[in-house]
């Protein structure tokens, strides 16, 4: 009998304990540790933040779920590693903290035979000084609690512009290497739309500001994707998308203070410069959860498992942009210390970023780091359920199942307008996610899987992806036949 | 100075019955880029 213990219950936690449950037979243990009571189907956020869905529509309870499956479910945050065990306990386990309940603030001891650490990132907002939700007037839409407070703030501004003011919005990111751009961008295309909603469009100056060298590098070192039978830059398409909108766009911009109606920030210029706004919506750096590992005599072994995120089998050797290859990126997403932990998802620390490194005139580095999206960070969790229940059943310790950002495809699928007909996306796929030169010398990428397009179309894939994910999430009949 | 999107492509984008046929083409287009497997860079067997 084996026991398998998934820590963190978010799009890759909660898929790779949907695997594991149904590949393994009852004799063993399926147990998942997360601090959240609900599953989120994070990308429908942005909608929750223009108040076009309500958080209950993208989220739904655990408990019931893990109770009928038969997956034992700790509501509590992981807080130290113990890959060794200890003089006690002759197997690796990590301790928690309960979060609510009779037991809220005591520790537990969870052993393990396999742990897949899918906690994601800390939403790290004190990076940024006065970026924290709620304390200078700028919102986030990365948790639906955030939402829910940018739509009740948005709401408030679109009272004042029905008055006659004129305001200011700025959305983008936060922090000199935040990621997640996507988000951001459907988010002010959104509430863009939005304001021709409510018939205030022209009561408001919209701003984009990103730490991107150019629009469109989307942390991916930008694309160029296949529109119709053209070729055409990622950037030319997001600048044209922007002009379309009236959208004004600071580029290059590394926010490092927020006060109240204010945004700060450095460019790679060097120029210090402030941005006005009454409304702003900026991601903050993700970062690693800061935590702890110990072997079995108490030493401190961190720098065995974390590098910020957890360490995995890709290649962390420091180099140069010009020597970066797709080999550095991991297959397995294994630790390389201890074979029987893994890391899929946001988890995992990168080798590097995508986009080139670039420091401003100060020697401040300003540039995107690199995303995983809700689709490789399903498809990573699948392949290590799924190795993990092979090395279960064969008793043996091959990973037949690889998966490679650099060979693998993703769809970034940006509502950009909500509305059945007056509805908008803005559809691109890439294959791969990391761009391989070697392989595709062109663009990197291969050009009949990495297209672009326009249209309703999209706003109806992103509306059909939100119910089907979330169909799958509830691991409703035949769920496993819809892929990550 | 950025490109413009031009009247038709606006109304390509648009119309709901045009959109219909590139609904179907994108969800296919989709899973061909993410269905269709994926796998290691380095060609060595562990
Ligand atoms: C607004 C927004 C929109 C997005 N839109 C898209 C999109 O359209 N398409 C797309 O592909 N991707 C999108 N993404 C990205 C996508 O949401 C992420 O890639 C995905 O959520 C990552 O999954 P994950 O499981 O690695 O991390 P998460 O989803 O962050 O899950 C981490 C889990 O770990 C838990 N956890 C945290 N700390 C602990 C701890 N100490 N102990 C135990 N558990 C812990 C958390 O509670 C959470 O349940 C979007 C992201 C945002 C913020």
């Amino acid at each position: 009998m084996a026991k398998v213990v998934v820590l963190g219950a978010g799009i890759s936690g909660h898929t790779a304990v949907s695997y594991l449950r149904k590949n393994l037979s009852k004799e063993h243990e399926v147990v998942i540790v997360s601090p959240n009571s609900n599953y989120q189907w994070v990308p429908s956020n942005i909608w929750i933040g223009i108040g076009r869905m309500k958080p209950k529509q993208c989220t739904f309870p655990l408990a019931p779920l893990y109770k009928k499956k038969n997956i034992t479910y700790i509501q509590a945050k992981v807080t130290t590693f113990h890959p060794e065990g200890d003089a006690k306990i002759k197997k690796g386990y990590v301790t928690a903290e309960y979060v609510v309940g009779d037991r809220k603030g005591e520790t537990v001891k969870i052993d393990y035979d396999y742990l897949i650490n899918a906690t994601g990132p800390k939403l790290n907002f004190e990076a940024t000084e006065g970026l924290k939700p709620g304390t200078h007037n700028t919102t986030s839409v990365c948790t639906y609690g955030h939402a829910v407070h940018a739509w009740s703030d948005l709401k408030k501004l679109i009272d004042r512009m029905k008055n006659g003011e004129q305001v200011k919005i700025v959305i983008g990111t936060g922090h000199a290497k935040a990621t997640c751009q996507g988000a951001a961008f459907e988010y002010i295309m959104n509430v863009e739309q939005e304001l021709h909603r409510y018939n205030v469009r022209d009561k408001a100056t919209i701003t984009w500001i990103s730490n991107e060298y150019e629009v469109g590098d989307f942390g991916m070192d930008g694309l160029t994707v296949k529109m119709g039978s053209q070729l055409m830059s990622s950037k030319d398409l997001i600048e044209m998308v922007f002009e379309d909108r009236g959208i004004h766009i600071i580029k290059r911009a590394g926010v490092y203070k927020v006060e109240e109606g204010k945004v700060y920030y450095e460019n790679l210029d060097g120029e210090h410069k402030v941005e006005e706004f009454d409304f702003a919506m900026l991601i903050p750096a993700f970062s690693g959860h800061g935590f702890k590992a110990y072997d079995k005599t108490g030493n401190d072994i961190t720098d065995k498992l974390f590098k910020g995120f957890m360490i995995v089998d890709a290649d962390y050797t420091a180099k140069p942009y010009e020597e970066w290859t797709v080999q550095d990126w991991p297959e397995t997403y294994q630790n390389p210390n201890y074979q029987n932990i893994f890391a899929p998802g946001i988890a995992f620390a990168p080798p590097h970023t995508i986009s080139k490194p670039r420091t401003s005139k100060n020697g401040t580095p300003i540039f995107p780091a690199p995303p995983r999206t809700g689709m490789p960070s399903g498809i990573t969790a699948k392949l290590v359920a799924d190795n993990i229940v092979e090395m279960i059943k064969k008793e043996n310790n091959h990973l037949h199942h690889l998966g490679s950002m650099g060979n693998m495809g993703a769809a970034c699928i940006a509502s950009t307008g909500f509305g059945i007909l007056k509805g908008r996306g803005v559809t691109i796929t890439t294959n791969p996610i990391v761009p391989d030169y070697k392989k595709y010398p062109e663009t990197g990428r291969i050009n009949s899987k990495t297209i672009g397009d326009l249209g309703l179309a999209g706003h109806w894939v992103k509306l059909a992806l939100h119910y089907a994910f979330l169909y799958k999430a509830k691991m409703k009949p035949f769920w496993w036949l819809i892929p990550e | 100075m950025a490109k413009k999107i031009t009247r038709f492509q606006k109304f390509v984008m648009h119309n709901p019955f045009i959109q219909f046929f590139k609904f179907i083409y994108l969800n296919i287009k989709i899973l061909n880029v993410v269905a269709m497997g994926h796998g290691g860079t380095r060609n060595n067997k562990k």
